[in-house]
């Protein structure tokens, strides 16, 4: 796994490269050169070893939102050229041809950030935030946000199993169903809140908003190709926008 | 009363985010588990908006959206209908929306047209019209009826925004009168729900 040249790249150097994706899709004119990215993106997550995750969530978060996208524009996109129609319905050519252009678009700049988040860490991400000056309290909120979240789906479970027993009814008419929502979330809220203080003595214990510099347990290091593949990213956008816009 | 800026963002209210976060995802879960027609999904930011201020909850709506967005990209864009949504329950809160149920409910309706205010451009910029959920059906149902995109879109998500907001206000209002004292005076904005001031 850590062998993996890939992977390895400093976190900066990947979010980089998903701006420069969003930024090419940006420039680049018609739907083909936008759709050609995406069997890139393939090749760049089987490369990394986390095609099948990455293919997963594409399909779960984007393949029906872009369906939905290209009918909806194939049948109300404003035109001309009616190339079927059926009662009130009209398939136009030009509703075809800017749903291949917007979904080709989503499908790029979407996956482009699927495949960053299953290529990096965010805890090393979040770190490289840091290194270039965000505030070691806004690490520490991403981070224990993440850290958090599973925790309270699982006290959510709890405290509902806990009201059913009380006699709280969780099946039946919408209306009975909407009622056992403030039972199990506001136990939920209300004892998350007395934990923050505990927490807050925690970290002032270890003098955590003291006006001094941290030092970090987890270090990134940039490589040379960290220095370089940004400047090539940077060079090839300059390069779409001089051909597009001047030539 | 007067606040700076930086005063908003204490240890307390920065370790309150965490928390709002999550219950946005949880009450987002539950509505689904109790197969509720609404979303719940800023139950967490307008909190942080009442107790903690508007630019606190900013901070809440953002990370909740880029939390949503590393599973689900199309997330990012509505990354500013979370922040409006909280930074207007912040100033909403500050002039004293949230002190009674029907000021409440008027804070929601308020809340509505912000959240359909700033969505509605990015769904249309962004995605064309429709993003694949149920205000889509409608979307898609008015657009049929021959209504211009643009009022189509507004008046689609107005319809699933409007129960959704109220319900998640009233059931913050409730919250909020439900935490102690202790607590709310620890928060910025928590001096103006403590059940103290009621006594007088």
């Amino acid at each position: 796994m850590k062998q993996n040249i890939l992977l390895q790249l400093h976190p900066m150097t990947k979010f980089f490269f998903t701006l420069f994706i969003f930024a090419v899709v940006l420039i680049s004119p018609g739907y083909i050169f936008s759709f050609a990215i995406f069997p890139i993106l393939i090749l760049i997550a089987m490369l990394a070893g986390v095609a099948k995750e990455f293919l997963n969530i594409v399909i779960k978060a984007l393949v029906t939102v872009l369906i939905f996208i290209f009918i909806m524009q194939m049948f109300f996109y404003p035109g001309e050229n009616v190339l079927w129609e059926w009662g009130i319905f009209e398939i136009k050519q030009e509703g075809i041809k800017y749903g291949l252009l917007l979904t080709s678009r989503i499908l790029a700049i979407g996956s482009a950030f699927i495949l960053f988040f299953r290529m990096t860490e965010v805890r090393d991400f979040v770190k490289s935030l840091e290194d270039i000056g965000l505030p070691p309290m806004g690490a520490y909120v991403v981070l224990s946000t993440l850290q958090i979240i599973p925790e309270m789906r699982r006290q959510a479970n709890t405290i509902m199993e806990a009201q059913k027993t009380r006699g709280v009814e969780t099946e039946g008419s919408i209306f009975v169903r909407a009622k056992a929502f403030i039972p199990t979330l506001t136990p939920l809220i209300l004892s998350s809140i007395a934990g923050t203080e505990e927490r807050a003595i925690t970290l002032e214990s270890r003098a955590f908003s003291a006006p001094v510099k941290k030092t970090s347990l987890h270090q990134l290091s940039k490589s040379n190709m960290d220095r370089a593949l940004p400047i090539v990213f940077a060079l090839v956008v300059i390069g779409l926008i001089v051909w597009r816009f001047f030539l | 009363m007067k606040r700076s800026f930086k005063d908003d963002f204490n240890m307390m209210a920065m370790l309150l985010i965490p928390i709002a976060v999550a219950v946005n995802l949880v009450g987002f879960q539950l509505a689904n588990v109790l197969r509720l027609p609404i979303f719940l999904d800023t139950i967490g930011t307008i909190i942080v908006g009442v107790i903690a201020g508007p630019w606190v909850a900013l901070l809440t709506g953002l990370i909740t959206n880029l939390i949503n967005g590393i599973f689900n990209p199309v997330y990012f864009p509505y990354a500013l209908t979370s922040i409006a949504i909280g930074v207007g329950a912040g100033y909403l809160s500050k002039y004293g929306f949230f002190k009674s149920v029907p000021k409440t409910i008027i804070s929601g309706i308020i809340i509505t047209f912000i959240a359909v205010i700033v969505s509605a451009p990015i769904t249309v910029f962004v995605f064309g019209g429709v993003t694949g959920n149920t205000s889509s059906l409608i979307t898609a149902a008015f657009l049929a009826s021959g209504q211009e995109l643009w009022s189509a879109v507004f008046s689609s998500s107005f319809i699933t925004e409007v129960a959704d907001k109220v319900v998640s206000v009233l059931i913050v209002y409730f919250i909020v009168k439900a935490m102690s004292d202790r607590y709310l005076s620890k928060m910025n904005y928590g001096d103006l729900y403590m059940k103290r001031n009621n006594r007088k």
